[in-house]
């Protein structure tokens, strides 16, 4: 009897002071070099983490003519990092090999420079 | 205390090469259970970094995971969330070491029939396969216990 009173208080115990794990929200704004690519038809960005996804593309809006694409998503998280790879006209950038990992800033908003299919 | 002990007392097979055959499931499920599906979602000393779980922490996405399964589980997500991951990693770690293995055994056939019926069916049966695994190995060392080859027996021996 003892023994299951001491384990049922273990457990309510570990069931009070644990919790769910604090999510914030965070935004990056992806700015895209596509310079080097010729007849751009559509840029866009896909991801581990919501509003992202790896099933479609979200679409980057041009800001200097065919060669600066952005765009702007916030999404909670709890995570340190999230995971993308950038697409353009239906294409993947580095085909097979790792995401491009992006580190949160410590503030809110972080910027995330990149050069499409370069580290 | 004597309930206990009827949780704890593993049946033994008649030969100890026999537990010693069975020890494989139990030992590869609770390490997976415990080392990653479980430790990816719930705090242990072992998740990966990148996940930033406290200890005993559940991943902040799973109680949305649960409140979308509906009825009891949206009205204390946080509650479901926690208990599965808890079964997961922490049922897990016991299995591997068979320490109250009936209990651990439980916990995971619980969280494993949540996972089938309420998360992964509409995904098709092959999206079932890794969480009926689970089911059906808790299944016999809820029965079985953790047979001679567990810490349950060692508990066990000295009392009968």
């Amino acid at each position: 009897m003892k023994n299951i009173l001491v384990t049922t208080s273990l457990l309510l115990t570990l069931l009070v002071t644990s919790c769910v794990q604090k999510s914030y929200k965070k935004t990056v704004v992806f700015t895209l070099d596509v310079s080097k690519i010729k007849s751009i038809k559509k840029v866009g960005v896909r991801g581990n983490d919501k509003p992202l996804s790896w099933d479609y593309d979200t679409q980057m809006k041009e800001i200097k003519k065919d060669s600066l694409f952005q765009i702007t998503i916030t999404g909670e998280t709890a995570y340190k990092f999230t995971e993308v790879k950038f697409v353009v006209n239906d294409t993947f950038e580095f085909k097979d090999k790792d995401n491009r990992r992006v580190i949160f800033s410590e503030k809110d908003t972080t910027f995330y420079n990149a050069k499409f299919n370069k580290r | 205390m004597k309930l206990l002990t009827k949780i704890t007392k593993p049946i033994l097979l008649p030969h100890w090469s026999q537990d010693l055959f069975i020890i494989i499931p139990r030992i590869v499920c609770g390490y997976l259970l415990a080392f990653n599906f479980g430790a990816a979602k719930f705090g242990m000393p072992w998740s990966p970094a990148d996940n930033n779980l406290g200890l005993f922490e559940v991943a902040f996405w799973f109680p949305k995971d649960v409140a979308s399964y509906g009825g009891i589980f949206a009205i204390a997500p946080a509650f479901f969330a926690w208990m599965g991951a808890f079964a997961e990693a922490i049922g897990g770690l016991l299995l591997l070491f068979g320490f109250q293995t009936r209990i651990a055994s439980f916990l995971i056939i619980c969280t494993m029939l949540v996972a089938i019926f309420m998360q992964q069916i509409q995904n098709g049966l092959w999206n079932c396969l890794a969480a009926m695994g689970f089911l059906w190995v808790a299944v016999f060392y809820l029965i079985l216990g953790s047979g001679r080859f567990g810490v349950d027996y060692l508990l066990i021996k000295n009392k009968a």
